[in-house]
C-alpha cells in the first residue's frame, strides 16, 4: 500500500472541482483566462512531482501499488499500480497537461486590443473556423473543467491496477473527450464529429468490458498482477479468441486503428490545446497502453500477432497516404498520428524484444513532437486565423520563434538525426529487418515502414515548406504569440532535441527500459545512442528519407495524384449506414408509438394475456359448480348481487350519458359493498361505501367541468368508430377476460385452503394491540407502516391535483374560459351555490356536517372494535364538506369552514403519525408498536372502550391526513372556474334577490329550463336595481 | 360460487378494459375504476376460506379470512387516490386540448 499513489489523481480531482467551480460561480469573472491558465497547471505540476518523487523506487524495478475495497459483494477493489509503463504514460499525461493548461490561458484568452485589427482581416478572409473568442473572460473556464476531468480520467486510466477500475476510467476518457471535441458546441461539426468519436470509442469499450471480463473469470481476479501471472490459463482458454477479439476492439477503435480510424479526423473540431493533449500524447494511445499491459498475459501467440501487426500496418500506411493530401493543418497532424498509432500497435504484435524496445522510444518520441505540432498548429490558427496549408505561407518572418520550434518538432517527426523521432524510426526499422519475424513479414514489413516512413517525412515537409517557409501570402497578418505560448511546444520540442544531442540519460534510459520490460513481460535493454553504425536500419532510413526528399520536391505534382482513400479504406460509409439504420428504427419506433395510449394498452393487455397463457402454467381445475360456500341461505342474495355489479359494469358501457354512465358505475361498486356485507367484510363495506360515494362525487365534480359539448363528441367517436376497431377491442376485452377467468379459476382452485399468516393475526389481534377488529388490528398495528405510506399517497394525490391544477395547468397557460357555457343541470354539483337551493336543504346541510364530524370521531375512538377506521372517518368528513360546497357554494363554504385547512390537516396527521410511531419506538424499542398512553399516564376518566392508545392516535391522525386530502381534492376539482367566476356573481346576486322576495324560484327554474337565464336575469336585475 | 364469482371477476375485468380502450376518456377513467374494482374482488376471492362471522376477535365461530380483507382496505384507498389523480389530468386535457377524446391529444410537448 503506497498512499502517495492517490496523489496524482487526488489534485486532478481538486483541480477539476476548481475549475468546476470557476465555470459556475462568479469566482471566475475576476481571475483572467491566462492566470486561470497558470493557476490551474499548478494540478498537473504536483502531480508531476509526485510521480518523479516515486520514480527511484520504480527505476529500481518495483512496483507500487495501493488498493481499497470497493464493492465487497462482487470481490471488486479500486486498485492503482505504478511500473515503468504507468510511469511513463502518467508522466506524459502529467507534464504534456502542464503545458496545455497554461498553454490554453493564453490560447482561450482575448488577445490585446492593437492586435485585433489585424487578425480581424485574417479571420475575415479564412474558409476554416475561426477560433472561438467568448465576449466574457471566464466563459473558458469550462474548458479548463472538462480537460482537468479528462486528466483525471487518463492519469487514473495508466495508474489502474485492476481491470474495472482500468474500464471506469476509459469510459471516463471517453465522455470528457466527447465534451472536450465538442466543445464549440455551436459548430455543427464540432457536435458531429465529437458524436462520432464517443460512437466509436464507446462502442469499443463495450466490447473491451467483455473482454475484460471474460479475462478476469478465468484469471480468477480483476488485478493487473494476477491476470498478468495467468497468462498460460487465459491463452490455453478456449474462449481467447474471443477474449482477444473483445479487447482488441476496444483497444483498437480508441487508438484510432483501420478501419475505425476516421473519428480521429473528425475529432479535430476540438481547440487545439484538447487536440495537442488527447489527440497526439494521451487518449489515443490509451488502447496502446492496454495492449502493452495486458502483452504478457494475452500475447506470444499466432493470433495476437496478425490481428495487431495486421491492423497496425494498415492504419500506418492509411494514415501516411491520406495524411500527405490533407491541407487542413491538423487534419494532415490526426492522419500522421492515425499512422504512427498504427506502428506502435503493430510494434506490440511483435514478440521481440527489440520491438518493444522500438514501442516505449515511439510513445515517447511521438508525444514530444506530436504535441508541440499541435501546439503550434494552434498558435498558427491563432495568429492567422486559418490553418489551410493553401491559404499559409512564409509566416516564419512575423513569428520565428514559433517557427523554430515547428521545425525542430517537425524534423523529429521526420524522423531525421539528431532528433529524437530519428532513434524511433531506426529503431522502428531494426524491428522490421529483425531474424524473428516470420519469413513474409521480412520483406513486407520493411518495405511498408520505409514507404509510411517516406509519407511521414514528406508530410513534416509540408508542414515546414508550405505553411511556415516559402512566399509570403500578403492577405495574412500574423504575429508572433505571447511568450509561454510558443515557450509550451518547444519544451517538448527541445527535449526531442537533448534526448539526441546530449550524452545518453541515464534515468530516461533505465525508465523506458523498465516500461519496456513491464510490457515484454522480460527485461528489455534500452540504449538511446543515435548511431549505431552502418547497418540495414540505417540504410533503409536513408532510403525512406531520399523518398521522402523527392515527394516533397514533387509535392506540388503528386499531391492532386493522390486520391481520397480516406472514405474507401475506413468503416465510416458503415458507421454513416448504421446512423441511418438507427434514424430508421426510430422512425419505425415513432410509428408505433404514435401517441395513441389506447393502442398502448392494447398492446399492454394483449402481450400480458398471451404471455399468462403462454408461460404462465394456467391450469383451472374443474370447480364444483354447486357448492354455495357458508350460509347458503344467503345464496341467492349473493347471485344476484354478483349479477347487478356485472350488469351494473355493462351498463355504463352502453349509457349514452356520461352522468348515467357515472351513476351505473357506483351501482356496480355499491352492489359490492353490500357483497362485502355478506363476506362478512364489515370493515371493507363500510370503507368501499365512502370510497365510492367520494368517487362518484370527485367524478361528477370533474364531468361539470368537462364542457358537454367536448364530451359528446367523444362519445360519438366511442360508438361511431370503424367497425373493425370496434371489433378489435371486443375482441381484446373478452380475450382479457377469458384470461383473468383462467387466471382466477386457477387461483381459486389450488390455493392452500390453510392460511399460513391469519392465524398468528388472529391470536395476536387482541392480547398484542387490544383490539378485537382483526382487520382493523393489521392495517393500524401488524401492517401499521404500510398504512402510513397509503395515507402519504392518499394525500400526495390530494396534492398532486392541487398542484396539477391551480398551479401547473394555470402556468402552462390552460384557460378554460372559452368553454361552452353552464350546463344547468351540473350546477348544484359546481360548488357554485344554486339559486334553487331551498332553505330546507341549507338547514339540512348545516346539521350533516356536525353530525359527519361526530360520526368521524365514532370512528377514531372504536375504530379497533368496530368496522370503520381513521380512513373511513376522513372521507365521511370531507363528503360532509361536499355537502357545503353544493348547498352553499365555494366560496361560501370556504369562509365559513375558515378552519379546515387541508395542508395544515396533511401536515398534521402525517406528524402525528409518526410522533406516536416514534414514541412508541421509545418507549417499546419498536417503531408503530402498540402503546396505551392513558394507561401509561395513569389516566383514568377515559370512557369504557375508548384508549388514549398509539392506535387511537394513529386513527386519528389517518382521518386529519385523509380529511385534508380529500377536501384539497374536492377543493380544487370543486374550485369555479374561471368563466364561471362571472356567472356566480350573477348567480349570487340571483340568490340574492331570492332572499328578498323580489324573484320567486319558480321563476328562475322556469327561465333556466327555457335556456333564456341571462334576459330574465338581466330583467330582474334591473327590477332589483 | 367459487365459479360465479371468478366469472363475475373476469365480466368486470373485460369491461373495464373495454371501457380502458375507448377514445373517450370519461369511459377509460370509468374503465379503470372497474378494474381496479375486478382487482379488489379478486383479492377477496384469494383469501384461503370463507368465513361464517366477521373477523373479529369477540366473535365465535369461523371467522372470515382478515389478511386479504386488509389487502383491499389499502387497495381501496390507493386506487381512490390515483383515480382522483387522472381525472384531474383528465380535466386538464380537456382544457388545454378541449377534447376528451383521447386520439385528439397529441404531442404532450407543454
Amino acid at each position: 500500500m503506497n498512499d502517495a499513489l492517490l496523489i496524482p489523481l487526488a489534485v486532478c480531482v481538486l483541480g477539476a472541482a476548481l475549475a468546476g467551480l470557476f465555470t459556475a460561480t462568479s469566482l471566475g469573472q475576476r481571475i483572467p483566462t491566462r492566470n486561470m491558465g497558470w493557476l490551474l497547471a499548478v494540478a498537473p505540476a504536483i502531480a508531476f512531482g509526485a510521480l518523479i518523487a516515486q520514480s527511484p523506487a520504480v527505476l529500481a524495478g518495483q512496483t507500487l501499488n495501493w488498493s481499497i475495497s470497493w464493492i465487497a459483494s462482487l470481490g471488486l477493489r479500486f486498485s492503482l499500480l505504478l511500473d515503468g509503463l504507468s510511469l511513463l504514460f502518467a508522466l506524459l499525461v502529467s507534464g504534456i497537461g502542464m503545458l496545455v493548461m497554461v498553454y490554453a490561458g493564453y490560447y482561450f484568452a482575448p488577445k490585446h486590443a492593437d492586435e485585433k485589427s489585424s487578425v480581424g482581416s485574417g479571420e475575415s478572409e479564412s474558409n476554416t473556423a475561426p477560433t472561438p473568442h467568448s465576449p466574457l473572460p471566464n466563459a473558458d473556464a469550462r474548458f479548463f473543467f472538462y480537460i482537468l476531468l479528462f486528466m483525471t480520467s487518463m492519469l487514473g486510466l495508466v495508474l489502474a491496477g485492476d481491470v474495472i477500475t482500468l474500464f471506469v476510467f476509459w469510459e471516463g476518457t471517453s465522455i470528457t473527450s466527447f465534451l472536450l471535441v465538442a466543445y464549440k458546441s455551436k459548430d455543427e461539426d464540432a457536435r458531429k464529429g465529437a458524436f462520432r468519436a464517443l460512437f466509436i470509442t464507446g462502442g469499443g469499450g463495450i466490447a473491451l468490458l467483455a473482454g475484460l471480463v471474460f479475462t478476469s473469470s478465468i484469471a480468477g481476479s480483476t488485478g493487473f498482477a494476477d491476470i498478468l501471472r495467468q497468462g498460460d490459463a487465459l491463452r490455453a482458454s478456449e474462449l481467447y479468441p474471443v477474449m482477444l477479439g473483445l479487447i482488441a476492439l476496444g483497444a483498437l477503435t480508441k487508438s484510432a486503428q483501420a478501419p475505425a480510424h476516421f473519428w480521429l479526423p473528425g475529432a479535430m473540431s476540438a481547440p487545439a490545446p484538447a487536440s495537442a493533449y488527447l489527440h497526439s500524447a494521451t487518449m489515443v494511445k490509451a488502447g496502446v497502453y492496454l495492449l502493452a499491459r495486458l502483452h504478457p498475459a494475452l500475447g506470444l501467440t499466432d493470433l495476437w500477432f496478425w490481428v495487431l501487426s495486421l491492423a497496425g500496418l494498415v492504419t500506418m500506411l492509411i494514415g501516411a497516404y491520406v495524411g500527405f493530401k490533407q491541407n487542413d493543418l491538423k487534419a494532415l497532424l490526426a492522419y500522421s498520428t492515425v499512422s504512427q498509432l498504427g506502428v506502435l500497435v503493430m510494434l506490440i504484435g511483435q514478440d521481440t524484444e527489440i520491438a518493444f524496445k522500438a514501442l516505449v522510444i515511439s510513445i515517447l518520441a511521438h508525444a514530444l513532437y506530436k504535441s508541440a505540432l499541435f501546439l503550434v498548429t494552434g498558435i498558427v490558427d491563432h495568429e492567422t486565423g486559418t490553418r489551410d496549408l493553401r491559404q499559409l505561407g512564409g509566416i516564419w518572418r512575423a513569428m520565428p520563434a514559433t517557427c523554430a520550434v515547428a521545425i525542430v518538432a517537425a524534423l523529429s517527426m521526420a524522423g531525421l538525426p539528431p532528433l529524437f523521432g530519428f532513434l524511433a524510426k531506426e529503431t522502428l526499422l531494426a524491428t522490421a529487418t529483425h531474424p524473428n519475424v516470420p519469413a513474409i513479414v521480412d520483406v513486407v514489413f520493411p518495405a511498408a515502414a520505409v514507404a509510411a516512413g517516406a509519407l511521414i517525412l514528406a508530410q513534416a515537409g509540408l508542414i515546414v515548406f508550405d505553411a511556415f517557409l516559402g512566399r509570403p501570402k500578403a492577405e495574412l497578418h500574423p504575429h508572433e504569440a505571447p511568450l509561454p505560448m510558443w515557450v509550451a511546444p518547444a519544451i517538448p520540442a527541445v527535449i526531442s532535441l537533448a534526448i539526441g544531442l546530449l550524452p545518453e540519460p541515464e534515468a530516461l534510459a533505465t525508465l523506458l527500459a523498465r516500461a519496456a520490460a513491464a510490457s515484454y513481460g522480460a527485461p528489455v535493454k534500452v540504449s538511446l545512442a543515435l548511431w549505431t553504425g552502418i547497418n540495414i536500419p540505417l540504410v533503409l532510413s536513408a532510403i525512406a528519407v531520399t523518398i521522402g526528399a523527392a515527394i516533397i520536391t514533387l509535392r506540388s505534382r503528386l499531391r492532386p495524384l493522390f486520391t481520397n482513400l480516406s472514405g474507401a479504406l475506413s468503416l465510416e460509409p458503415l458507421y454513416t449506414g448504421a446512423l441511418a439504420a438507427i434514424d430508421g428504427l426510430a422512425w419505425l419506433v415513432t410509428r408505433v408509438q404514435n401517441g395513441k395510449l389506447r393502442l398502448y394498452l392494447a398492446i399492454m393487455f394483449i402481450s400480458a394475456g398471451v404471455m399468462m397463457v403462454t408461460i404462465g402454467r394456467l391450469s383451472p381445475p374443474s370447480l364444483p359448480m354447486t357448492e354455495l360456500g357458508p350460509r347458503p341461505e344467503l345464496a341467492a342474495l349473493r347471485f344476484f348481487l354478483l349479477l347487478v355489479i356485472g350488469v351494473a359494469a355493462l351498463a355504463s358501457v352502453l349509457l349514452r350519458r356520461d352522468l348515467f354512465a357515472i351513476f351505473a358505475l357506483a351501482a356496480s361498486g355499491l352492489s359490492i359493498a353490500v357483497l362485502m356485507i355478506l363476506e362478512p367484510a364489515p370493515d371493507i363495506a363500510l370503507v368501499q361505501v365512502v370510497v365510492e360515494t367520494l368517487t362518484l362525487v370527485v367524478l361528477v365534480l370533474v364531468l361539470t367541468r368537462v364542457p358537454r359539448e367536448q364530451r359528446e363528441r367523444a362519445f360519438e367517436f366511442t360508438f361511431r368508430q370503424t367497425r373493425p376497431s370496434l371489433i378489435r377491442d371486443v375482441l381484446i376485452a373478452l380475450g382479457s377476460g377469458a384470461v383473468m377467468f383462467a387466471i382466477v379459476l386457477t387461483a381459486l382452485g389450488t390455493r392452500p385452503r390453510e392460511s399460513q399468516m391469519t392465524p398468528f393475526y388472529e391470536q395476536n389481534a387482541k392480547p398484542l394491540t387490544g383490539a378485537n377488529d382483526i382487520v382493523g388490528a393489521i392495517v393500524i398495528d401488524f401492517r401499521g407502516f404500510d398504512t402510513l405510506v397509503e395515507i402519504i399517497v392518499f394525500a400526495a394525490a390530494g396534492l398532486a391535483i392541487y398542484t396539477l391544477l391551480r398551479y401547473a395547468s394555470r402556468k402552462a397557460g390552460d384557460r378554460d374560459d372559452d368553454a361552452p357555457v353552464l350546463d344547468k343541470s351540473m350546477l348544484p354539483f359546481r360548488g357554485v351555490a344554486s339559486p334553487i337551493t331551498s332553505p330546507f336543504v341549507q338547514a339540512l346541510a348545516l346539521l350533516i356536517l356536525p353530525f359527519t364530524l361526530l360520526l368521524a370521531a365514532t370512528h377514531v375512538l372504536y375504530g379497533h372494535d368496530q368496522p370503520g377506521d381513521g380512513f373511513t372517518a376522513g372521507v365521511i368528513v370531507s363528503l360532509g364538506v361536499a355537502t357545503w360546497y353544493v348547498v352553499f357554494g365555494y366560496a361560501e363554504t370556504k369562509r365559513r369552514l375558515a378552519w379546515l385547512q387541508p395542508s395544515a390537516f396533511i401536515g398534521a396527521g402525517l406528524l402525528l403519525a409518526i410522533g406516536s410511531a416514534t414514541a412508541a419506538a421509545i418507549i417499546n424499542g419498536s417503531f408503530f408498536s402498540p402503546v396505551d398512553f392513558g394507561k401509561l399516564l395513569g389516566i383514568g376518566f377515559l370512557p369504557r372502550g375508548v384508549y388514549l392508545s398509539t392506535a387511537t392516535l394513529y386513527e386519528l391522525a389517518i382521518c386529519l391526513t385523509v380529511t385534508g386530502g380529500a377536501v384539497l381534492m374536492l377543493d380544487t376539482l370543486g374550485h369555479p372556474k374561471d368563466s364561471d367566476a362571472e356567472t356566480a356573481r350573477q348567480m349570487d346576486e340571483i340568490a340574492v334577490l331570492r332572499q328578498r322576495g323580489e324573484v320567486t324560484l319558480d321563476e328562475v327554474a322556469e327561465s333556466e329550463v327555457r335556456g333564456q337565464k341571462s334576459e330574465v336575469r338581466g330583467e330582474r336585475l334591473e327590477v332589483g336595481d | 360460487m367459487d365459479v360465479l364469482l371468478a366469472l363475475t371477476i373476469s365480466a368486470l375485468f373485460a369491461i373495464g378494459v373495454f371501457q380502458l380502450l375507448r377514445r373517450n376518456l370519461i369511459r377509460s377513467a370509468i374503465g379503470m375504476a372497474i378494474v381496479s374494482n375486478a382487482i379488489n374482488l379478486f383479492l377477496l376471492a384469494a383469501g384461503a376460506y370463507y368465513g361464517e362471522v366477521a373477523a373479529y376477535a369477540n366473535e365465535a365461530g369461523q371467522r372470515s379470512d382478515a389478511l386479504p380483507q386488509a389487502l383491499i382496505l389499502t387497495a381501496i384507498v390507493i386506487s381512490m387516490g390515483g383515480f382522483a389523480v387522472v381525472l384531474s389530468m383528465l380535466y386538464v386535457l380537456s382544457v388545454r386540448y378541449k377534447t376528451s377524446d383521447s386520439d385528439e391529444v397529441k404531442g404532450l410537448t407543454h
